[in-house]
Parts: C-alpha cells; sequence; structure tokens
C-alpha cells in the first residue's frame, strides 16, 4: 500500500478505502458479523459507510437530508480527519476514543451498535493512515 | 537447551479488610522490592519485559502481583462475591496493597503502578510514606474522572472485545504491533473487573486539594505519563507532579497509557531515570 502524502480526491479515497478494507485480513479474519451502516463527518464532506459480513458494500457521498440511513456517527473537522490521514498520527489523533475524549471528535447516534462492531470498525479508521483522509 | 524464565510463580494469603485473599504474584531479581501493579482490567503480565529485564533485576526484586478478580488471583474465598456488584474504593485497595507488603515481609519497597496503579500510587504515598521508599505513579493523576463507564459490560455488546478495543487507542502507533495486541489479549480477559475497578480510577480516587500533604522526605514520587495517553494526559502528570513538594515529573515521548506492555525498551529507559532520581533523593535524604 502507498502512503499519502496529501489528501486524495473523494472518487480516489472510495476506491482505496474499500479495497483496503475488503483485502485486510484483520478485518476478514473477524468480520463475518461486522454489519453496519455509519455517517463519517468530516465537515467539507460526509460519507456514509454501508459495511456487510467485513466487506464495505457502498460509501454514499454527501448524500442528502434523510436520503442513506445510518446508525451513528462520527463527526469531526476536516482538521482532525486530515491528522487521522497520516501514517502516524499525533497524539490524540490516533482514534476515535483520544479524539473524542480531547479533540473536536463526536460519536453520535446508536453507539451500542459502534461498541457492538468495535474491534473491526477501530482497524477499519485505522486504514486511514495507509489511504489518507479525502478533507 | 531449555529455555526456563527465571520469572517464578507464587501464590500468597493475605487479610485485609475482612477478606481473604489467594493471591497471585511473579517475581525476579534480588535489592531493594519493586512492586508493580497492573492497569485497571488487566493482569501482571503486562509487566512481563520488566519481569525478564537482567539489568534491573540485578539490582530490584521485581514483584508483579494480580490485584483479586485478576489474572490468577480470585476473588475473596470467605464472601458470596457473585451477590454484589464489584466497586473498588480507594480505600480497600490502599489496604490491599500495604496487607500484600506485609504479606511478603517486604522492607522498603518501590511501589509502581500504571493507570489505575498510578492512582494508588499517589494515594499511597498520601496516606502511608512510611511504608514506602518511594512511589512511581505511571499515567497516574491526582482525579481521572470519566471512564466509568456501562460500555465495558454491557450484555448487548461483545465486552471482551469492547474492553480490548475500548483501550486500543491508549496506546501509541509507534509501539510494536505484537505488544500492542498482547495488551489488547489481556484486556479481553477482565471484563467483568475493568468496569468496578475504573470505580476507584473514574470516581472514588479523588486527591485535588490534597496533593501538597504528601510528605516527599518519607516517600519520593516520580510521575510519568505517555504522551499518547488520552485518558491522563503529560499535562495531567505534570499538574499533577507541581502540586507535590519535591515530586518529579517524567514526560514519556512516543508511547501511551501501557508503556510497561506496549514498549518496554522505550519504558524502560525512562524507569531507568526515575530509578536513579529515587535513589538519588532517599540516599541524600538518609
Amino acid at each position: 500500500m502507498t502512503v499519502a502524502t496529501r489528501a486524495p480526491s473523494v472518487e480516489s479515497w472510495i476506491q482505496s478505502f474499500t479495497e483496503a478494507n475488503n483485502q485486510d485480513p484483520e478485518i476478514q479474519a473477524h468480520g463475518k458479523y461486522f454489519t453496519c451502516s455509519y455517517l463519517l463527518d468530516m465537515e467539507a464532506h460526509t460519507f456514509v459507510v454501508r459495511v456487510v459480513s467485513g466487506t464495505i458494500a457502498q460509501i454514499s457521498v454527501d448524500p442528502g437530508p434523510i436520503e442513506v440511513p445510518y446508525q451513528f456517527a462520527i463527526r469531526a473537522s476536516a482538521h482532525t480527519w486530515g491528522e487521522f490521514g497520516k501514517p502516524v498520527p499525533a497524539p490524540m489523533y490516533h482514534g476515535i476514543w483520544a479524539a473524542t475524549f480531547q479533540r473536536d471528535m463526536k460519536l453520535e447516534g446508536d453507539v451500542l451498535v459502534l461498541m457492538q462492531n468495535l474491534r473491526c470498525l477501530t482497524r477499519q479508521i485505522e486504514l486511514l493512515r495507509s489511504t489518507g483522509a479525502p478533507v | 537447551m531449555s529455555k526456563i524464565s527465571p520469572v517464578t510463580g507464587h501464590y500468597v494469603t493475605v487479610d485485609v479488610d475482612g477478606l481473604e485473599y489467594k493471591v497471585f504474584y511473579l517475581e525476579n531479581g534480588q535489592g531493594q522490592p519493586l512492586v508493580c501493579q497492573h492497569t485497571a482490567g488487566a493482569h501482571n503480565h503486562q509487566w512481563r519485559g520488566l519481569l525478564e529485564d537482567p539489568e534491573i533485576t540485578a539490582k530490584y526484586r521485581v514483584i508483579a502481583y494480580d490485584l483479586p478478580r485478576h489474572g490468577k488471583s480470585d476473588p475473596p474465598e470467605n464472601t458470596e462475591w457473585w451477590t454484589e456488584e464489584y466497586q473498588l474504593s480507594a480505600d480497600h485497595f490502599a489496604n490491599f496493597i500495604v496487607a500484600l507488603v506485609d504479606a511478603l515481609e517486604l522492607v522498603d519497597p518501590i511501589f509502581m503502578g500504571s493507570s489505575f496503579g498510578g492512582n494508588i500510587a499517589l494515594q499511597l504515598a498520601h496516606r502511608f510514606p512510611e511504608r514506602f521508599d518511594a512511589v512511581i505513579p505511571v499515567e497516574g493523576a491526582d482525579h481521572s474522572p470519566g471512564f466509568y463507564l456501562d460500555w465495558w459490560q454491557h450484555p448487548h455488546a461483545n465486552a471482551a472485545q469492547v474492553c480490548g478495543s475500548g483501550t486500543w487507542d491508549l496506546m501509541a502507533p509507534q509501539s510494536p504491533e505484537a505488544d500492542r495486541w498482547k495488551t489488547w489479549f489481556y484486556y479481553t480477559q477482565g471484563s467483568e473487573a475493568f468496569k468496578g475497578d475504573l470505580y476507584f480510577y473514574s470516581v472514588d480516587h479523588d486527591l485535588r486539594g490534597k496533593l501538597g500533604e504528601i510528605q516527599t522526605d518519607k516517600c519520593a514520587v516520580v510521575l510519568m505519563t505517555g504522551e499518547y495517553d488520552y485518558l491522563t494526559t503529560p499535562e495531567d502528570g505534570a499538574r499533577t507532579a507541581s502540586q507535590i513538594p519535591g515530586a518529579e515529573f517524567i514526560e514519556m515521548k512516543a508511547i501511551g497509557h501501557f508503556p510497561m506492555s506496549e514498549n518496554y525498551p522505550v519504558f524502560k529507559g525512562y524507569l531507568v531515570q526515575a530509578l536513579d532520581l529515587i535513589r538519588t533523593k532517599t540516599t541524600v535524604g538518609a
């Protein structure tokens, strides 16, 4: 996998993030029941990621109001997501718990679903370190 | 050639606050006792690197115990513990450690603990300064609210994975993956104790306004905090140390909240600094 040096385009990120997830050994080994839909609010763009049995089935870009349902949301500024997209993130940008406790990230909606999928979701968000964040 | 570790395991019976515990501990080395407390919801394998470090164990008797309800230390032998919710109090935690030190007949031990072990280290320095030569609170602070959460034990989620992955971000991305996964693995084993441990960590432990009472001439205090720790940040550690007369603070770079377990070689460099500081302080003070 190549290391992103600047923000990728939305189109290329959707492709690289989907490929990285669907080929990730950890997620594929443990993702049999990793099925959920969640919103990634990156300020400049929003995405609804729909995961089915560990595979990213669809990423909806900037969906309109009530257009694409999701179960929980991970919201943060474009700056924060940009930091998540670095190969070695700085302290407090190295995970959703860290950024929620110490930076501007918010975990909203049915957080129980997030917790039910926490292992694979944690890995999935870390894939941003190799794909970069599209903001 | 066989590869048998010099680390040995034992059980010792500890009576404290009317409870009887059979406590499991690992030990190696000779010299001043260095008593090590694991983090909440974990067990003594977090100290595996230290326990097998020939340089440290040449000078110190490293003792890493499992707190009751963790690892190989069972819940109390003499109560129906399953009929009560586990909530660890500062009183019982501190009394237990003193009772363990008594049961092992340790003289002038140094106590080191991480996370809730760091917080209890501060409590010990405050309550029992004459019983310890020094304490090393790792990832400790005067107050650490916010982690006493129902998610650790929620019946609708996989508690083992929530505990393992919910503490994953407490480690630095620079720490070796294999060591971070070992730490994750320990956390999958402790979900029934984790939340009750955090009652102490986030609720009952509160030394705000009392730090100035700690007598470092009797019990030296050296705090250490990793820069990737989002729960007790380096700012929290520095603030805590600044309010304890004579205390020292060391910020650890490129490491997180489980330093001894996630990256022992990096942690060791800072630990040696802390032990040198303690030796200087206690020698000068003697």
